[in-house]
C-alpha cells in the first residue's frame, strides 16, 4: 500500500517535470521574441532589444532559464506576468504577480467546476436511481434518450445557444461576466468607474450575484457530463439491486425507499464519487470552453489570453497555469485511486472503463 | 463502409434429421446481420453516408446549381443596418452595391438585368456569403480533420499497443508508463497552446490541394494526443489472446512473430477498433470545433464548423457585443444543428457497431 502510494507520487513528479520541460520547449520554438513585451522590436536599436532581453532574462541559455524558473516556482514565486511587466522605477520589475493571477483564476474555475459537479450529482444520482428501479419503462428510456442526446452536444453549442437566447434575447439570466463571492470594496468600484474604458462592467459581488451569474455555466457543465454519470449510476444500481442483501432487506420488511436509500444507493454511488476525481482533467478542458463563452476569468481564459495576446507568448503565466492544472489533475487522480483502493483492494489493479468513458475522457 | 457482402443471406441447409440449421457464418456476416436489426444504428449509418456525399461531391454540385461558391460576397444579402439575411433569401448575385448614399434606408436596386440567386440558409456574416454552402464546405474540413486524426491515432495505437501487448517485458512497461503519463495531461490546454502558437510551416501542407490549409497540422496534433486510448484497448486485447491455444499452435508450426500478429491476432482487434474509431471521429469533431473556436485551429477564410460558430460570436480577445438589430440567431443555430446531428449519428452508429461486432452481446 505504502509502496504503491510512493510509486504513484514518483510518477507524479516525473510527469510534472516532463510537462514543464515540454512547455518550455514549446516556448523555445515560438518565433516571437519576448523582448516585444518591453520594446517595439521593429523600431528599436539592437542595444535596446538586447537590454530588454537581459531584463527579462531571456538572453541566457535555455537550461539556465529553466532551472532558475523552477527554483523560484518551487519556492512559490511564479514571477511577474510579462504582459504587465515594467522596469520603470530604478530597474526593479513591477507588474501583476503570476501567483496571484493564477490563484484568482483558479477560484473562478473552481467555483464553476465544483458547482457544476454538485448540480450534476444532484440530478444524475436521483435520475439514475429512478431509472434503475423501473428498468425498460418509459421513464427509463426517456432518461437514457436524453442522456444520449446530451453526450452528443458540444458544451460550446449549448453555451452559445443559451447565451444567445436565455441571456441576450430573453434577458432571463446574465449573459456573461463573473461576480466574486466577497463584495468588492467601494474603492475598487470607484477605480473601475473612473479609469476603466467606457463599457467595462462594474465589479459586482455577493453570494447571490455570484450564483446568479454562474447558473448558465453550471447548467452547461452539468449537461455535458450527465449522460456518463447517469449511465454509471443506473448500471451500478441494477447490479446492486440484484444482490442477496437487498432481498434480505426487503424480506425483513424494510420499505422500498429505505432499501434504495440505505442499502442500495450507498453501495452504488461509492465509485461515482471517485469518478468525479478522475474526470477533473476533462472538466478543466470543458471549463475552458464555458469560461470563454460566458466571459469568466478562469484558468482556461487566462491561458488563452496569455497565448493569444498581442505581444506574444506570456511564458510565466502559461507555465504556471499548465503546472497548476496538471498538479490538481494528477493529485485528484491519485486521491481517486486511493479511495478505490480503500473501498476494494482488488479494484486498483484493473480500472475497467467502458468505451464511452474512454471517448468521453478525450473530449 | 464495406463491412460485409450484403447479398449473402444465411443459407439454410437440411440436416439428416430434417431440421433446418444455418450454415456457419463469418464474423462479418454475423455482425452485419446484427447491425441491420438495430434500426437506430441503420438510420444513423444512412445519415452518415448522405452526409459524406453532401459535403464531398455535394458541395460543389450545389454550388453549380445555385451558381456561386462558398467565398462569394453578396452585399445585397446584408441590410443597411448590417444584419445578415435569414434563411430562404433570394438576393441579387452581385458583389457590388449600386450607389453609395450613406443615409439610405435600403440598398438601391442594382442595374437592370442583374441575375438573382438563392441563399438557402441566408448570409453568413456582414460579408454576405452563402451560409448553407459554407456549412457544407465547413463540414468537409471538419470531417477531414476528424477522420484523419482518428486514423492516425488508430495506426499509432495499434502499432504501439500491439508491441506492448505481444512482447510484454520492457517494451510493455515503457509503453504503459508513456500512456499513463500522457493520459494525465491537460489535453485541451495543450492542444490550444500548440495550435495557437504554430501558425506557419505545417499549416501550409495541403498535399497538392487535397486538404485545406491548417487541416494537416490539426490532424497531427489531435492524432498525436489521442492514440493512448486505442493503444490501451489493443494492448489489453492482445495480452489476453497471447496465451491462447491457437497462438501457441501457430508458433509450433513455425509462424514468425510478425505473421502471428498479422494473421492471427489482428483480426480479433479490428472489430472493437472499428467501433472505437467511429466514436473517436465523433470526439474529434468536438475537439476540432472547440480548438477552432478558441482560435487555435482552422484559420479564416476557410470555413469549418468551429470557425462558423466563432465568426458569429467574435474572437476571444474581442467578443462581438449582442445587438438585437444586427445579430442573426440562425447563424448560431445552423452550425450547432449540423454539429449535433453529426456527432449524434456517429455516436449511435459506433455504439451499434460495437454491439454488433461483439460476439458476446446478446441481442
Amino acid at each position: 500500500m505504502l509502496g504503491y502510494i510512493l510509486r504513484r507520487l514518483g510518477v507524479t513528479i516525473v510527469l510534472l517535470f516532463l510537462l514543464s520541460v515540454l512547455t518550455f520547449a514549446v516556448y523555445l520554438k515560438v518565433p516571437a521574441n519576448p523582448a516585444g513585451f518591453l520594446v517595439d522590436v521593429q523600431h528599436s536599436s539592437p542595444q535596446q532589444i538586447a537590454e530588454a532581453e537581459h531584463r527579462l532574462g531571456t538572453d541566457r541559455p535555455a537550461v539556465v532559464q529553466y532551472v532558475k524558473y523552477m527554483q523560484r516556482a518551487l519556492h512559490g514565486d511564479f514571477g511577474i506576468s510579462w504582459a504587465t511587466i515594467s522596469f520603470a522605477f530604478g530597474g526593479e520589475p513591477t507588474g501583476v504577480p503570476v501567483g496571484r493571477m493564477v490563484w484568482r483564476a483558479a477560484l473562478v474555475t473552481g467555483s464553476l467546476v465544483l458547482g457544476g459537479f454538485i448540480l450534476l450529482l444532484l440530478v444524475a444520482i436521483p435520475l439514475g436511481t429512478y431509472a434503475a428501479t423501473r428498468p425498460r419503462s418509459f421513464t427509463d428510456r426517456l432518461t437514457l434518450g436524453i442522456a444520449v442526446a446530451a453526450i452528443s452536444t458540444h458544451p460550446l453549442v449549448v453555451g452559445l445557444l443559451l447565451q444567445l437566447f436565455v441571456g441576450n434575447r430573453w434577458k432571463l439570466l446574465p449573459a456573461s461576466g463573473y461576480c466574486t463571492v466577497s463584495r468588492p470594496s467601494a474603492a475598487a468600484v470607484e477605480q473601475v468607474r473612473r479609469f476603466a474604458p467606457t463599457g467595462t462592467p462594474l465589479p459586482c459581488g455577493g453570494v447571490g450575484q455570484w450564483a446568479w451569474h454562474l447558473v448558465m455555466p453550471w447548467f452547461c457543465f452539468a449537461l455535458f457530463f450527465i449522460a456518463l454519470y447517469m449511465r454509471i449510476v443506473r448500471a451500478r444500481m441494477l447490479e446492486v439491486l440484484d444482490e442477496p442483501y437487498i432481498r434480505t432487506a426487503r424480506a425483513k420488511g424494510a420499505s422500498e425507499l429505505r432499501v434504495i436509500r440505505t442499502h442500495a444507493l450507498r453501495n452504488a454511488i461509492a465509485p461515482v464519487v471517485t469518478m468525479v476525481a478522475m474526470d477533473i482533467g476533462m472538466a478543466i478542458g470543458i471549463a475552458m470552453y464555458i469560461e470563454t463563452v460566458f466571459g469568466l476569468p478562469g484558468l482556461g481564459r487566462t491561458m488563452i489570453r496569455a497565448l493569444a495576446g498581442f505581444e506574444g507568448y506570456d511564458l510565466p503565466v502559461i507555465l504556471a497555469v499548465t503546472l497548476v492544472a496538471a498538479t490538481v489533475i494528477i493529485l485528484l487522480n491519485l486521491v481517486a485511486d486511493l479511495i478505490l483502493l480503500a473501498i476494494d483492494p482488488t479494484v486498483a489493479r484493473k480500472r475497467g472503463r467502458g468505451l464511452s468513458r474512454l471517448v468521453g475522457r478525450t473530449a | 463502409m464495406a463491412v460485409a457482402n450484403p447479398s449473402r443471406t444465411p443459407v439454410l441447409a437440411r440436416d439428416d434429421d430434417g431440421l433446418e440449421s444455418a450454415r456457419p457464418q463469418g464474423q462479418w456476416a454475423l455482425a452485419w446481420r446484427r447491425l441491420r436489426r438495430d434500426r437506430i444504428a441503420v438510420a444513423c449509418g444512412v445519415f452518415l453516408i448522405v452526409l459524406v456525399f453532401a459535403v464531398g461531391p455535394g458541395a460543389p454540385l450545389y454550388g453549380k446549381l445555385v451558381g456561386h461558391g462558398p467565398n462569394d460576397l453578396f452585399p445585397y444579402a446584408v441590410s443597411v443596418g448590417l444584419r445578415p439575411a435569414g434563411p430562404f433569401t433570394v438576393t441579387w448575385a452581385t458583389s457590388e452595391v449600386a450607389g453609395d448614399d450613406p443615409f439610405a434606408f435600403t440598398h438601391p436596386p442594382p442595374p437592370q438585368g442583374t441575375p438573382k440567386t438563392l441563399l438557402l440558409l441566408g448570409a453568413d456574416s456582414q460579408l454576405g456569403r452563402d451560409e448553407f454552402l459554407r456549412i457544407l464546405y465547413g463540414g468537409r474540413v471538419s470531417l477531414e480533420v476528424a477522420v484523419g486524426a482518428a486514423i492516425l491515432a488508430l495506426l499509432i495505437g495499434v502499432v504501439l499497443g500491439g508491441i506492448a501487448g505481444y512482447f510484454g517485458g520492457i517494451a510493455d512497461s515503457a509503453i504503459s508508463r508513456l500512456t499513463d503519463l500522457v493520459m494525465a495531461f491537460p489535453l485541451l490546454l495543450f492542444l490550444v497552446m500548440i495550435g495557437s502558437l504554430f501558425t506557419h510551416g505545417l499549416t501550409e501542407w495541403t498535399f497538392g490541394g487535397l486538404l485545406n490549409r491548417g487541416v494537416f497540422q490539426l490532424i497531427l496534433i489531435i492524432g498525436l494526443f489521442t492514440w493512448f486510448y486505442p493503444a490501451r484497448l489493443v494492448r489489453g486485447q492482445i495480452q489476453s489472446l497471447r496465451g491462447r491455444e491457437f497462438v501457441e499452435a501457430s508458433h509450433m508450426v513455425g509462424a514468425s512473430d510478425a505473421r502471428v500478429m498479422r494473421t492471427h491476432l489482428l483480426p480479433h482487434v479490428v472489430p472493437p477498433l472499428l467501433a472505437y474509431g467511429t466514436l473517436l471521429v465523433a470526439t474529434n469533431i468536438m475537439i476540432e470545433v472547440g480548438v477552432t473556436f478558441l482560435g487555435a485551429g482552422i484559420k479564416l477564410p476557410t470555413a469549418s464548423w468551429g470557425s462558423l460558430l466563432a465568426q458569429t460570436w467574435g474572437s476571444i480577445l474581442n467578443p462581438t457585443a449582442y445587438n438585437p438589430a444586427t445579430t442573426q440567431p440562425w447563424l448560431t443555430i445552423c452550425p450547432s444543428v449540423a454539429i449535433f446531428l453529426t456527432v449524434f449519428a456517429l455516436n449511435q452508429f459506433g455504439e451499434g457497431l460495437r454491439e454488433a461486432t461483439d460476439p458476446r452481446s446478446v441481442r
